[in-house]
């Protein structure tokens, strides 16, 4: 009745190995709170990720998350946030990417992962934000005739939408 | 860390009494049957051992941490405590309290001229109750609450106010095992 | 603004009717897959989700599996209120457990916050979570059950499960919707001849668990439904960021209660169970013996109880005590200032993962200083091991799509938000 034991959780940092690998498309760095966050350039971002998955001493195999925050007011206004985690070495890191209201498309990362396609699909679902090359996107947890994207802050709490017509079957 | 990986054994099902499988069907029937002559016998003595009770004849007693609709509390002179103070409606996620105050006596004190709920909207979360500083609205054990039309599931001033020698077990356990850091 | 996606993986629905279609009975007759919509409102579909099936025979070649009918805006609601006014909605997301929901997310605005619960209610909230956990567990198998015709187990587990809520109520005021954690501590602290009730409890609930285990686990009927089913290996599970006791049952000792330990789990005692072929029955191993690891921490927590404080003294976090407030002035001008104003949380992000009953159950907040959370996010892991049955069902019979959806545990409510 035993078998494998625990991993061993690594403290060591992974911002600098991504920062020296990368240089300028790491935008900016910051382990707020103990979470290493990277900011990415858009154009890297698959780039980023791939070396994240890949590289033997990273090991980030686990799609653990993918949100966009709507900062209305600020530009650029939205921040697509994945959250990947490691399970050889219990890590987690945070990567970033800012993208203008007028172009908000990324680069999908489905083909690295296959358990971020859902997460992109809500993600598109509720910010409009376009994952490129995901290939499936449609609408998830919304019906296909919802107008606009909800969780965009200038997305009114109250306001409804028409209720779809249910078809007469005879 | 103590505590470690345990693998699950999947050869239970493996042995030879559970391939030849009538003794799994032996042990099940014994266990229904024990289970129904046990309900069956308890039932006609009067001490029944079944969970489901055969409400509304019946009703579960409820633990005194319950958290029922949202009432007001009414003094022994029949006003309610309540000064009006909005902090419940303040506090409300679901906005389901209304309040417009009115001044009483000369002007010092305060009360509710109108009070309503929306308890169809009210989800018992208890935040209400937590946020007022008077004790003037608390969780009730009333929970039957349901109505045919929009309008009965508003409930007025008049309909929310409760004595408070009915609440009794409420209070207490506001003052007492509700106290946030007692220190 | 971005366009709409045009939807090109539905485009197997439209399938072309052969030439002579018209006279099946004719020797033109052939097989041609047929399209079979399972779902939203189907028995065995629980939690509301629909799966639009291409079978071929009795095979599923593919399938859509479509969520969302549950979908509540869970995030925009949150958002539009205070960070306290958040916790009720935590309940909502899974019915089962709610304790670990409203925990997971005030980890996460306590990590924002930068305060640590005192340790009674550490260990308290250890207690809930794991009371929740039990009746989760207790659902999922005794539910398994009932929809692979073990009716009489169903009723014991659920009979399990009630008692256990009844604890909860005891505990928290709620058997469902419990409201129980607080940012900075608790709502309330354990009532009296609590630890008494429990042990009553536990002697009925240890009974009506070994019944169930007596009725399904060796059972062949039941085991031969589970065996070699839904399987996932180990590499696609996690690439398909499966966790919980899908992502255990392939073998990979994932457990945030000690990956990342939260509230004070690495204290407790208690081991892991992981399976070894990824299949059906190997998640419902995991989840019989979980019940009883849960049973032995909640033993622990209980054995060694800290006294003290179940919150934080800080006035700018928890509401004062009651009776304080009734009485002192300062303590009333703290709560006003409260509960108009809501907690301030410095500006800042975080994301917190707890072991939810299904899996990694994380919140990412995210904070720009005002009362208010601009971003609340909930990664809800049955949204996520949802994601991966579509590659779990394909290739099997449809019988093996009721027992993997099942042992999913799907929960409507957490999936779609
Ligand atoms: S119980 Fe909750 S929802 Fe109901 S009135 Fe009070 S605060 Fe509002
Ligand atoms: S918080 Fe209490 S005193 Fe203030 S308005 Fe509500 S019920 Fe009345």
């Amino acid at each position: 009745m035993s078998g494998a034991n625990f991993p061993q959780r690594r403290t060591d940092p992974v911002l600098p190995r991504l920062t020296e690998r990368f240089g300028d498309a790491i935008v900016g760095t910051h382990s707020q709170h103990g979470d290493e966050t990277a900011v990415v350039a858009r154009d890297s971002l698959h780039d980023v990720m791939a070396f994240l998955r890949d590289d033997p001493d990273l090991s980030f195999d686990m799609p653990t998350d993918v949100t966009v925050v709507d900062h209305l007011p600020r530009t650029p206004r939205f921040e697509v946030a994945y959250h990947l985690t490691s399970t050889r070495d219990l890590r987690r890191i945070r990567v970033k990417v800012q993208l203008d209201a007028s172009d908000a498309r990324v680069a999908s990362v489905k083909d690295l992962w296959p358990g971020m396609d859902w997460h992109e699909r809500e993600a598109y679902d509720m910010y409009g934000v376009t994952f490129d090359g995901h290939g499936d996107l449609r609408r998830i947890l919304l019906y296909p005739e919802f107008q606009g994207h909800p969780l965009r802050k200038d997305y009114p709490k109250t306001r409804r939408q028409p209720r779809l017509g249910i078809e007469d079957p005879g | 860390m103590p505590g470690s990986v345990i693998t699950v054994r999947r050869d239970q099902a493996e042995t030879l009494l559970a391939r030849i499988y009538l003794w799994e069907i032996v042990k099940g029937c014994v266990i229904t049957a024990r289970h129904f002559w046990r309900n069956l016998i308890g039932y006609m003595i009067g001490r029944r051992r079944t969970f489901v009770v055969n409400w509304p004849e019946e009703k579960v007693g409820y633990s005194p941490a319950f958290r029922g609709m949202p009432v007001l509390v009414q003094m022994e002179n029949g006003a309610e405590r309540c000064v009006a103070c909005g902090l419940c409606e303040k506090a409300c996620p679901t906005d389901c309290i209304t309040i417009f105050p009115e001044e009483v006596g000369d002007g010092i004190q305060r009360r509710p001229k109108v009070f309503d709920i929306a308890i169809d909207r009210c989800m018992f979360c208890g935040l209400c109750e937590e946020a007022c500083p008077e004790e003037a609205i608390v969780m009730s054990r009333r929970v039957e609450v349901a109505s045919i039309t929009k309008e009965g599931c508003l409930w007025h001033k008049e309909d929310l106010l409760t004595p408070a020698s009915e609440l009794p077990i409420r209070l207490g356990h506001i003052r007492n095992g509700y106290d946030r850091s007692p220190n | 603004m971005a366009e709409p996606a045009t939807a090109p993986a539905l485009d197997f629905l439209e399938v072309e009717l052969p030439e002579g279609f018209n006279d099946p009975i004719g020797e033109e007759f052939e097989i041609r897959p047929m399209v079979l919509p399972m779902g939203p409102s189907h028995p065995a579909m629980h939690g509301t989700v629909r799966i639009v099936l291409k079978l071929e025979g009795e095979t599923v070649v593919d399938a859509d599996v479509q969520v969302g009918y549950l979908h509540r805006g869970f995030e925009k609601e949150c958002e539009s209120g205070t960070w306290e006014q958040a916790i009720p909605y935590t309940d909502r997301l899974n019915y089962n457990s709610a304790i670990i929901c409203n925990l997971g997310y005030c980890l996460a605005v306590e990590k924002l916050l930068g305060i640590e619960v005192p340790p009674r209610a550490q260990a308290l909230r250890v207690l809930a979570s794991e009371l929740s956990r039990m009746g989760d567990h207790f659902t999922c198998v005794g539910a398994g059950g009932l929809e692979l015709g073990a009716m009489s187990a169903f009723l014991y587990a659920v009979e399990a499960r009630e008692m256990l809520w009844d604890l909860v109520e005891d505990l928290c005021g709620a058997r469902v919707t419990n409201n129980y954690v607080r940012i900075g501590g608790l709502s309330q602290d354990l009532r009296e001849g609590f630890a008494d009730r429990l042990k009553t409890t536990f002697a009925k609930v240890d009974e009506l668990y070994s019944d169930v285990d007596k009725l399904l686990t060796a059972n062949r009927i039941f085991v031969d439904r589970l065996k070699n089913t839904g399987l996932l290996s180990k590499d696609r599970a996690i690439a398909w960021g499966q966790t919980g006791p899908v992502l255990r049952a392939t073998g990979v000792p994932y457990d945030i209660r000690k990956a990342f330990p939260y509230s004070g789990y690495e204290r407790y005692d208690f081991d892991v169970p992981v399976g070894s072929v990824g299949d059906n029955y190997d998640r419902f191993l995991i989840r019989m013996e979980e019940l009883r690891q849960s049973i032995r921490i909640i033993e622990q927590v209980l054995k060694d109880l800290p006294g003290g404080p179940v919150n934080v003294d800080d006035p700018k976090v928890r509401w004062p005590a009651k009776t304080r407030v009734f009485t002192r002035m300062e303590e009333l001008i703290d709560q006003f200032m409260l509960v108009t104003g809501g907690i301030r949380v410095p500006a800042g992000e975080g994301y917190v993962a707890v072991e939810g009953a299904n899996g990694e159950l994380g919140f990412y907040v995210v904070s720009d200083g005002s009362g208010h959370p601009v971003k609340m996010r909930c990664r809800s892991p049955s949204f996520a091991n949802t994601s991966a049955l579509r590659e779990m069902i394909i290739g099997s019979m449809i019988a093996d799509i009721i027992p993997t959806f099942d042992l999913l545990n799907m929960i409507g409510g957490e999936c779609d938000r």
